[in-house]
């Protein structure tokens, strides 16, 4: 009766094993397919106890020093001739109006794409768990997800306006890189539009225990003729909440192809 | 609060300051005077408490004494909301004073930058400026 208990147990075991193998075997599938790894590589195995490990960027994040405005502006980028006249354009009109000229689709609620996510005027938050890390964008809603579970980036993952990131600790900064960027997305404030080559790097550590710290590393051989680099500083808000941000809400403001903003405000009978 | 302390805030608030100007979020501000404050007494029909901006309709008594209904777009909650304001800090049938930057183009409307009550309380809605 014992020996048979054993036994029953033994074949329960061995089917469970056969099952989580080819588990694994089709996640692996999938994965090669271009799919990204959703949590589920090494670094997952861990759990809880290795995010105890990781540095506390709990709280929100108000950007205090965005590229060009908070501080001395940048060096400007080294632009190849495709981008180039676009981009004079767009120095020469922030010369007179400085800040004000977004020539991108966002006045028309078509959200940002990366790197220009991160620099928008309100905050972002972190979420760690296990294998990754979470970053949640108040203007226009906005996710992130970054798989730091070991798995690699895919090789032609489908273009999405956040792309697609994988992140690898090196001491306490977080190390992002994404690909996948939808072309049309504004890799810069003032050029509009990138190609399928679109690289960006983050460092994000803290520099002082309330500031965060975000280096952005541009890379596109079409666009840029060397990397470009941005830094960004945020200021922690441990009593502050995230707000919903829907921007078809009230949107009245639009921008044509030509950059020419505009706003309605007609009220149609009852509103 | 020591010293360091007190210099670490104000360079924030500095920093704070010239960050968020000019303000406005998610687009041009050009169709606007930006930087040319115009007053405008009236009453408050409906105030909008959304995003991407805030709205003020505005009921006005024009010069020739006719009924005129103004709009101001203002910030955004997300901005507004973390500096006393919310979505009841106006309703229909507050008297009170505007100050807005005008449209460019003529029509009733433009972008408020505080709002004055009938006690004299200035409601600062928008980052103070820096130049």
């Amino acid at each position: 009766m014992e020996r048979l208990r054993i036994r029953v147990a033994l074949t329960a075991a061995a089917v469970a094993l056969g099952a989580l193998a080819g588990c694994t075997g089709s996640n692996a599938d999938s994965s090669a397919a271009g799919q990204a790894a959703a949590g589920s590589g090494p670094g997952a195995q861990n759990g809880y106890a290795e995010i105890a490990k990781l540095p506390d960027w709990s709280g929100v994040w108000e950007p205090v020093a965005r590229p060009g405005r908070g501080g001395p502006p940048p060096e400007p980028p080294k632009v190849t001739p495709a981008y180039a006249a676009q981009y004079a354009a767009y120095q020469e009109k922030n010369r007179t109006t400085p800040g004000i000229n977004f020539i991108s689709n966002v006045a028309n609620c078509v959200p940002p794409g990366l790197p220009g996510s991160m620099l928008q005027p309100y905050p972002i938050e972190f979420l760690f768990s296990p294998g990754r890390v979470t970053i949640l964008i108040e203007t226009y809603s906005l996710v992130r997800r970054i798989y730091t579970d070991g798995s690699p980036l895919p090789e032609n993952p489908d273009p999405t306006y956040q792309g697609t990131s994988v992140g690898h600790w090196e001491g306490d900064t977080l190390v992002v890189e994404t690909i996948g960027i939808l072309p049309e997305t504004s890799p810069l404030s003032g050029i509009n539009g990138h190609s399928d080559k679109l690289r960006i790097t983050e460092r994000i550590r803290l520099v002082e225990p309330d500031v965060l710290e975000i280096v952005t590393t541009r890379e596109d051989p079409e666009v840029f003729v060397e990397p470009y680099t941005t830094t960004a500083r945020y200021q922690r808000h441990r009593d502050w909440k995230m707000m919903e941000y829907i921007c078809a809400q009230n949107n009245r403001d639009s921008v044509d192809e030509h950059g020419n903003p505009g706003i309605n405000i007609e009220r149609k009978p009852g509103e | 609060m020591n010293v360091q302390m007190l210099m670490r805030a104000a360079l924030v608030c500095l920093v704070t300051v010239l960050a968020s100007a000019p303000g406005a979020a998610h687009h041009s501000t050009a169709m606007f005077e930006w930087g040319k404050e115009m007053t405008l007494e009236g009453v408050v029909d409906k105030y909008e408490w959304t995003q991407p901006h805030t709205f003020i309709w505005l009921n006005v008594t024009g010069k020739n004494g006719k009924a005129e209904q103004w709009a101001f777009e203002g910030m955004s909650p997300s901005w507004l909301g973390r500096r006393g304001w919310n979505s009841r800090t106006l309703k229909q049938g507050d008297a009170l004073k505007i100050v807005y930057y005008p449209l460019r183009d003529g029509r009733k409307g433009g972008f408020y930058v505080r709002v004055i009550l009938p006690d004299g309380r200035k409601l600062e809605a928008m980052p103070q400026r820096s130049s």
